[in-house]
């Protein structure tokens, strides 16, 4: 290998030769056509490697963002086609069997995660500048319970209303404080709002999350039929049987 | 590279290295749907679609990146062309399939024609340079890798625990290696350098 051939093409590169040798080094260039074919690949190697290396980084996230925007054509796209293929059953008929031995491995209590999904709360309108109001209400939203519960005890030490009774309580029954959060929909059921029979379910569901079956049964028989959940209601007390 | 005016349609190449979320989106749909209805109609199916569009979008984003791609046609007809001649190579090497190709060309479109070559010696290059760079030893590589992407040689010199001196003679010496592999690859003769 012609070793100082390439290190003159590294210096010459990184502008490190005299005056004197660059005109030596581009006269060359001119009249060594093995020479200069030489550089030219020496000088797309640097360029290559530069841009290999340089932009490693974005090269990943530009591929991360890619992937992603297929999967977003192709997903919609395929949401139109029914047609199975047949790997495709092969894995949806696994998928089938291992949700079945799932269940069946599983304990046969039904469970607290299963039927706690707390709707959201909208409690303030644009224009409304009850900051603890706000805070409670997306902190709730967005399932961070343990931020909200401050900030609902703020709210009703001013101004305590049902409403924000029962999302104050169910908050204190998704972190666990479940004295606290009984006390309160004790409170709320035999009150007269529309947030009794709510409150009722819920404390149905502190006991089912104790795995206290029994007083959680007995809470269900206590709400009515016309409970605008009452199919839940239903549901949780045949899986009770 | 000839010097004729460069077309709109450069927005595209240039969202591309950009990582630009909107244009990769507008692209997938704007000119994505006609390249999977062709690579369904020519034996392939959508998952096979997926994986040739992304691979010329990277190669777009590396050749856009090495500032060598100015589109001087439309995107439209270049990406098609570029994503239906890579699916004819697919299919190509695994041919023992028995593939019935629909290869009807469009009309012979010149500066289209010219920037799909161009596009594919780019990825012809890339490929074989990076094959070359696998070949040279762990130093060389390690000693390459961290003068490209530190930029400081001090700092390379520092990491490698030798002189200064000694990485800036050895980085030239290692691309000299690539350099005479490529000379003598009868694989690099057949491609034009720019």
């Amino acid at each position: 290998m012609n070793e100082e051939r390439y290190i003159l093409f590294g210096q010459y590169l990184e502008n490190e030769l005299s005056e004197e040798g660059k005109i030596t080094f581009e006269k060359q260039l001119v009249e060594d056509q093995e020479f200069a074919s030489d550089f030219e690949i020496f000088k797309e190697l640097n360029l290559h490697l530069e841009n290999k290396f340089g932009n490693e980084k974005e090269l990943n996230a530009f591929k991360k963002n890619l992937k992603s925007a297929s999967k977003k054509h192709f997903k919609t796209k395929k949401s139109k086609v029914i047609a199975f293929k047949q790997w495709q059953f092969a894995i949806a008929a696994s998928v089938v069997i291992l949700f079945g031995l799932f269940f069946l491995l599983q304990n046969q209590n039904p469970s607290f995660e299963d039927y706690d999904n707390p709707e959201n709360a909208y409690f303030t309108e644009r224009g409304d500048v009850n900051e603890n109001l706000k805070s409670a209400q997306d902190a709730f939203n967005s399932k961070n319970y343990k931020v909200a519960i401050p900030h609902f005890e703020a709210v009703l030490k001013e101004n305590k209303s049902p409403e924000i009774q029962y999302f104050y309580a169910v908050s204190l029954l998704e972190d666990n404080q479940f004295q606290k959060a009984e006390t309160n929909l004790l409170e709320l059921k035999s009150g007269t709002s529309i947030y009794n029979n709510k409150a009722t379910w819920y404390l149905a569901l502190s006991k089912l999350k104790q795995k206290d079956y029994k007083s959680c049964k007995e809470i269900l028989l206590t709400i009515p039929d016309d409970f605008e959940d009452y199919e839940q209601v239903q549901e949780l007390l045949n899986e009770l049987e | 590279m000839s010097k004729t005016t460069i077309h709109p349609d450069q927005i595209y190449i240039d969202g591309l290295a950009n990582n630009d979320s909107a244009i990769i989106q507008s692209i997938y749909k704007k000119f994505v749907p006609k390249v999977v209805s062709y690579i369904r109609n020519n034996s392939g199916d959508e998952d096979q679609a997926q994986d040739v569009i992304q691979e010329i979008m990277i190669l777009l984003f590396n050749q856009a990146k090495a500032k060598k791609l100015q589109l001087t046609c439309p995107f439209d007809a270049y990406f098609f062309l570029l994503c239906k001649r890579k699916w004819l190579n697919e299919i190509k090497k695994s041919s023992n399939k028995g593939v019935t190709i629909d290869d009807d060309l469009p009309s012979s479109n010149e500066p289209t024609e010219e920037m799909v070559a161009e596009t594919e010696v780019f990825d012809e290059k890339q490929k074989l340079f990076d094959l070359m760079f696998l070949k040279l030893g762990d130093k060389c590589q390690e000693l390459l890798k961290l003068s490209f992407t530190i930029k400081s040689m001090e700092e390379v010199a520092e990491k490698l625990n030798v002189t200064y001196g000694y990485v800036r003679k050895k980085k030239s010496l290692c691309i000299g290696k690539l350099t005479q592999w490529i000379q003598e690859t009868n694989r690099f003769k057949s491609l034009k350098i720019t």
